[in-house]
């Protein structure tokens, strides 16, 4: 049973949510703002039913919804999914940014978010104490935001990148100078609503180095998969 | 002492009569002043006074055939002047050798006069046109001010003539009053999307507490229609309100990586040609990002397809976005530039409900256009179809 404490000022919303997170084995303790989140956050961490995540609104009548959410990652390892109507950007990036697992604007579909709480159990089950991956990364003369979804060239161009080709250079960044093989990088890089095959992971592979301008950053090898390696990235002449 | 002030203030009016009466004057007196010293050679000539008409404007006003012998200053002296003195008549001084100085002086005497008034033209035209001038340059300014999110330019109100003035009043009291209308249309609309997603939101919830069918299908799409609307005119506002920084992006990238996804999606999205060489704009991303999303998102809509060309031009980039549907009736190709307007044209019903589309895209990618300093046109192809031409300068 997976206990969710969700935070949100909507009676209504509330209650629905509830409701519909029932239907799929879950149970869910609703409260209505900062002040009681704190509260009850503070006995719900432990005792026979903790909460296994926090479904917290980031507009909230009596507190700025990022300051809770630093709180919270304070004092609990608890996975935090981020509802909001504000939908913007921005908000989405800071939110991130101080450390909330995932991020559903308003108004979501209800299947998505029952997926997304199941997705964010799963990564903090298979990762308990990982450090977080930094959002930013450099490596030859190249900036990757990963929270902006944005590539920087050494020359200051911001290089757009496909969704594909997004989640292809994430799964390399977070595996320097270690081959992988198509079937992981299939893995790694499926997403719902697209069609990821072998094929494709080849096509995007040849994208990611076009744009890169780089052959020597993904090397092939030969029969295993690719490998990326930040480090050679400008050994080119 | 009202009525003093208005006498002696500083109008077009009397400016323009002011300048012409001094050029004429004094086009008069040295063409006089120049023939005489000619004429009389070093040291003969008369001690010349130059008129000095005062704010009263003392005097006859000059006329350009009057001439400067019978102008109250050289009332002593009534011998005819040079400039007036035909060919055949006798000179007021023939005592120079050789030459003919009658010729002489008449041409150095419209030499003088045709570089004085010239000058003074040239000069008094700039002196009257400027502040006109700067305010075209205000005027002009503001449009751009307002696409770009920079507050509006204002006119200095105790500078020049009196109309000058009073158009610069006017002029600052409309650009503040346009920049704050501006802000608040922005929070007015951040606010009604904003309150807007919640029960959308529990709508949603409820329709999935109803018995699936083919009734709440179509009340979960109109739902994400109503929720892709409040998107787009809450990042329209944002937009306007928070811009981004401008960097330099690759242009070919986002065309590619555009392209890409929709080709992931199965969407019949390609590049049809490509032959820009380096491809960088100044822009901003995002911003650049939704305008290519928009118009692709059109074609696909209205057509089914998008074929998309980059191509270079001097010192400018031009990306197409061609589509193979009905296109737009040539006298609407401009309107359908404005929010919400529905292009009628009978039976296909171009961006119609059902077709979907907030009726935001093309003034919200017009508008991101004008701000990242591009131009966006429609036209109707030759072979069939629309074609959207997003020009940007090259970075």
């Amino acid at each position: 049973m997976i206990h969710a404490l969700l935070v949100d000022d909507d009676l209504d919303l509330r209650q629905l949510v509830s409701d519909y997170l029932q239907r799929y084995g879950m149970r869910v303790t609703a409260v209505a703002d900062a002040a009681s989140l704190r509260r009850v956050l503070r006995v719900g961490l432990t005792g026979p039913d903790p909460f296994k995540v926090l479904l917290l609104d980031l507009m909230l009548p009596d507190g700025n919804g990022l300051d809770l959410l630093r709180w919270v990652r304070e004092i609990a390892p608890l996975p935090v999914i981020m509802l909001t109507a504000q939908g913007d950007p921005a908000s989405r990036v800071v939110g991130l940014e101080l450390g909330a697992d995932d991020y559903l604007p308003k108004p979501f579909e209800p299947r998505e978010l029952v997926a997304r709480i199941h997705a964010v159990l799963r990564r903090a089950g298979a990762a308990p104490v990982a450090a977080p991956t930094a959002t930013v990364l450099q490596f030859a003369g190249w900036t990757f935001d990963r929270l902006r979804r944005q590539l920087t060239s050494p020359q200051q161009v911001v290089v757009a990148l496909s969704s594909a080709e997004f989640r292809l250079l994430s799964a390399f960044v977070d595996h320097p100078n270690r081959v992988l093989s198509r079937d992981q990088l299939l893995d790694l890089t499926r997403a719902p609503g697209a069609d990821v095959t072998d094929r494709s992971i080849d096509l995007t592979v040849s994208r990611l180095r076009q744009k890169l301008d780089a052959p020597n950053l993904i090397r092939t090898v030969r029969g295993e998969g690719y490998l990326f390696d930040p480090n050679d990235g400008g050994a080119r002449a | 002492m009202q009525r003093l002030r208005q006498l002696f203030s500083d109008t077009l009016f009397k400016r323009l009569m002011l300048l012409m009466w001094v050029a004429l004057v004094a086009s008069h007196f040295l063409s006089f002043a120049a023939v005489r010293s000619l004429a009389d050679g070093l040291g003969d000539a008369p001690p010349m006074r130059r008129p000095a008409p005062g704010p009263d404007g003392v005097g006859v006003p000059p006329l350009a055939s009057l001439p400067p012998g019978l102008l109250p200053d050289g009332a002593g002296r009534r011998e005819p002047p040079p400039g007036m003195a035909g060919p055949g008549g006798r000179p007021p001084r023939d005592r120079q050798p050789g030459g003919s100085p009658p010729m002489r002086s008449l041409w150095l005497d419209y030499l003088v006069r045709f570089l004085v008034i010239g000058g003074a033209a040239w000069w008094g035209a700039q002196w009257l046109s400027q502040p006109m001038r700067r305010l075209a340059d205000a005027s002009r300014s503001l449009g751009a001010a307002i696409a770009q999110r920079r507050p509006a330019p204002t006119l200095d109100e105790h500078e020049g003539t009196r109309e000058v003035r009073q158009a610069a009043q006017v002029f600052n009291a409309m650009a503040q009053r346009l920049h704050e209308q501006f802000d608040a249309q922005g929070l007015l609309m951040a606010a009604i999307s904003h309150d807007l997603r919640t029960p959308l939101a529990r709508l949603r919830l409820r329709l999935e507490t109803m018995a699936p069918g083919p009734q709440t299908e179509r009340g979960i799409a109109d739902l994400q229609e109503m929720d892709a609307l409040i998107g787009s005119v809450l990042s329209m506002v944002r937009d306007r309100h928070a811009p981004q920084a401008q960097q330099r992006v690759d242009l070919r990238a986002l065309l590619q990586a555009q392209v890409d996804d929709r080709v992931e999606q199965g969407l019949p999205v390609r590049i049809a040609d490509d032959s820009a060489g380096e491809a960088v704009v100044l822009a901003q991303p995002e911003a650049l990002g939704r305008i290519l999303g928009n118009l692709i998102g059109n074609a696909l809509r209205h057509a089914g397809s998008a074929e998309l060309s980059l191509l270079g031009q001097t010192g400018k980039l031009e990306l197409r976005i061609d589509d193979h549907g009905p296109g737009i009736p040539q006298e609407q190709l401009e309107t359908v530039f404005r929010p919400f307007y529905r292009v009628n044209s009978g039976v296909d019903g171009r961006g119609s409900s059902t077709s979907g589309g907030s009726g935001l895209g093309l003034y919200i990618a017009r508008d991101l256009a004008e701000q990242v300093g591009g131009e966006l046109t429609l036209s109707n192809r030759p072979e069939g179809g629309l074609r959207a031409r997003l020009v940007l300068p090259r970075a």
